[in-house]
């Protein structure tokens, strides 16, 4: 394999990585055009997600936007579902939910969530590397204006080029902050100064500049060695994963068409042009591989050209291009579907049980409990929340109050508003020779009629009970003469 | 593509078969070989900038305390919200007396945000009707319907008529709580406000008859 480093021209190796050069600089890429099924299904998928991003904070249900984090009340509204910060537990489920689906994914397609589903892709590939196609040209074009001479022509190509970069990165920044703030409340702000929300000015600016930073300049640098998640779907690949791979048993060797005993590869180099990350595919899997299938495009092109079969490069499993057995099912796919399962059956359960209403029963401030008239006395409060959109009548029990017992609770005050919460004290009394020290009272809230029951538990104190029985009426020495 | 999984030594990458400018580190750890190759610019860069951010800004918050702590930064906080509290106290206080209580309570706009107030906080011990009863059960709290007043009269001592007790004191008892710790009336000024405890106060006093006022009273409550 020839080496020939040239300004505009590289070839791809093993040894280093395309995009930086020899002294660490860096190696911009132009990557070709490129037609076909995967490219088109990709484009489809990615305008799929681009318009769930932008349309979620316009969908209202239930009253509020599809998805909003109202972070400032500590509502959280996904889908209709409103959360509070309580229910923050959740996260745990669908945080490694979407962790062993990336698993389970990716150890069975490799890295598709990179090529097709990725934020960082979507933006890149059908957005800003389309504002470059649309202002700069093709490949040949694009290169050939990065290295023309710095003329009126190219300066305006590029402030055009850079303002819609700069404009999409604003606009991608605006519309992350509105599912924090609501888009009514994000449109005020951008009414009133920076000085006004300045936090939320700061967050959008820093975000505008990052966005701006990744899509304009860094790219592919970002996939190829900063992304955490490239690196673990690299881990979690196996020789029977489908990743996108070239037939080297087909395309070898390479030679021009119609050359005596020269594989079906023509070596046109179509693959290496249309990668994004600048790798040649026939080197093998690499680390530098997203997975975007623009070279099984490129090829099965070429291909069809020739009068070749397609699928010269394709995606298979390394045994598959070997031309080995292939298999899906493996211990690990088994391992991560049943992690899977268990993860959704506890997130479903838990959702399942996720209560539109919520308690907390707490000690009041003040003394830890009150003896008075030979009574011991806890004073605690309730605190009730309703995540419902309509008020909900709440009435309280208490299952296990002892003999002798009773207890003091307000009975209108428990109707709390929608949205809204309440802190009722009560009071529970139980006569001295009744307590036979601390317990566990159990306080049963019920939310509405039939509705949801939240069984809370909270410690009954006193003093020691043998204090009542030294002195049987301890309150009562005021009143003796 | 299958270097790794075949013999190690086969495999193993020769010096001299490198492109010119990539050096070979000449250990070998398990079959594997490192290159030698320079950090992209933009990465010794970024790790030269945050050396110097920190360097500044470890002069800056260690050496020179240009920066609040966290803890001097929560001090101030907690100290922003008792001086709030206390000027929201005083400013109510400069306007508010005994007289100005007990026109609040005949205003059946202010019982009525108190009723709400004292439905929600205080029905658990002084029951809805101020007796302090719930059928024949005793509750904790002292009766606010009767005739008798502790802690609030004007002179602090002997219990009389609602007449001779001074709300000024009823609305410091709400505010503060109750001078014996024993008996368990907290301190509400914390949870609602002094705003809201004057209201309550009114609330309150709505069951007692008022003293000859110097105002006209806005409305008569029951």
């Amino acid at each position: 394999m020839s080496h020939h480093p040239s300004p505009n021209r590289k070839t791809p190796d093993l040894v280093s990585v395309t995009t930086i050069n020899r002294d660490g600089s860096r190696f911009f890429l132009h990557p070709a055009d490129v037609r076909g099924p995967f490219t088109a299904a990709r484009r489809w998928f990615a305008l799929l997600l681009l318009a769930v991003y932008i349309l979620l904070p316009w969908i209202p249900v239930n009253g509020h936007p599809a998805v909003f984090f109202n972070v400032a009340e500590g509502r959280y509204h996904v889908m209709g579902l409103t959360f509070i910060t309580q229910d923050l537990w959740l996260l745990f489920f669908l945080i490694s939910g979407l962790g062993f689906s990336l698993f389970f994914i990716t150890s069975l397609f490799g890295r598709l969530w990179c090529g097709w589903a990725c934020p960082y892709t979507v933006f890149l590939e059908h957005v800003f590397r389309r504002i470059e196609r649309l202002t700069d040209g093709d490949a040949a074009a694009r290169r050939a204006l990065a290295a023309a001479p710095f003329t009126a022509g190219k300066a305006a190509r590029r402030i055009v080029k850079h303002s819609l970069y700069l404009l999409c990165a604003a606009g991608i920044a605006h519309l992350f902050l509105a599912y924090f703030i609501s888009l009514p409340t994000l449109y005020e702000y951008m009414h009133q100064g920076p000085l006004a929300h300045w936090k939320s000015f700061v967050l959008v600016f820093g975000l505008t500049g990052a966005l701006y930073f990744s899509f304009a300049w860094f790219r592919e640098q970002f996939c190829i060695i900063l992304c955490p998640y490239g690196r673990i779907q690299s881990a979690l690949t196996d020789d029977d994963t489908t990743i996108i791979g070239y037939d080297s048993g087909r395309g070898e060797p390479r030679g021009r068409k119609g050359t005596a005993g020269a594989g079906d590869c023509i070596d046109c180099r179509r693959c290496v042009q249309v990668c994004p990350t600048g790798i040649d595919i026939r080197n093998g899997l690499q680390l530098e591989c997203i997975g975007c299938a623009a070279c099984i495009d490129a090829c099965d092109e070429i291909m069809v050209k020739v009068d070749r079969p397609r699928g010269l490069v394709r995606y298979d499993s390394l045994n598959g291009l070997e031309g080995r057995r292939r298999r899906i099912l493996r211990p690990r796919i088994v391992l991560y579907s049943v992690l899977l399962a268990a993860g959704l059956a506890a997130l479903t359960l838990s959702l399942g049980r996720l209560s539109p209403v919520h308690a907390v029963v707490n000690r009041m401030a003040g003394m830890p409990f009150y003896v008075h008239e030979g009574e011991v006395r806890n004073q605690y409060k309730l605190q009730l929340v309703n995540k419902r959109n309509t008020g909900v009548d709440f009435t309280v029990e208490f299952p296990n109050l002892p003999d002798g017992a009773r207890y003091s609770i307000s009975g209108d005050a428990l109707r709390v508003p929608p949205q809204d919460e309440a802190e009722i004290p009560f009071t529970v009394t139980i006569g001295h020779r009744d307590f036979d020290g601390p317990f566990d009272l159990e306080v049963l809230v019920r939310a509405g009629d039939g509705g949801r029951q939240l069984y809370r538990s909270i410690r009954f104190l006193g003093p020691d009970p043998r204090f009542f029985q030294v002195d049987p009426e301890p309150d009562q020495e005021e009143e003796a003469p | 593509m299958s270097q790794i999984t075949q013999d190690q030594d086969e495999h193993l990458v020769k010096p001299e078969e490198l492109p010119p400018g990539v050096d070979l580190r000449p250990h070998v750890y398990d079959g594997i070989q490192e290159y030698d190759q320079r950090l992209p610019n933009w990465w010794l860069w970024s790790l030269y900038i945050f050396i110097i951010g920190y360097g500044v800004f470890w002069l800056a918050y260690y050496q020179f305390g240009m920066f609040q702590d966290d803890e001097a930064r929560l001090a101030g906080r907690m100290q922003a919200i008792s001086v709030r509290q206390a000027a929201e106290l005083e400013s109510l206080l400069a306007e508010l007396d005994s007289d100005a209580l007990w026109r609040m309570s005949r205003n059946s706009q202010f019982v009525a945000s108190g009723k709400v107030i004292y439905t929600e906080k205080c029905v658990a011990c002084h029951a809805a009707d101020l007796s302090s009863r719930m059928g024949e059960v005793q509750l904790p709290g002292v009766p606010l319907n009767g005739r008798e007043w502790i802690y609030c009269m004007l002179d602090g001592s002997t219990p009389v008529d609602a007449v001779t007790a001074d709300p000024m004191k009823i609305f410091g008892l709400i505010h503060n709580g109750s001078p014996d710790p024993t008996k368990g009336m907290q301190a509400w000024g914390q949870d609602l406000g002094p705003r809201r405890v004057a209201e309550v106060t009114a609330y309150v006093l709505s069951y007692h008859d008022a003293p000859p006022l110097e105002a006209e009273p806005d409305d008569t409550s029951p």
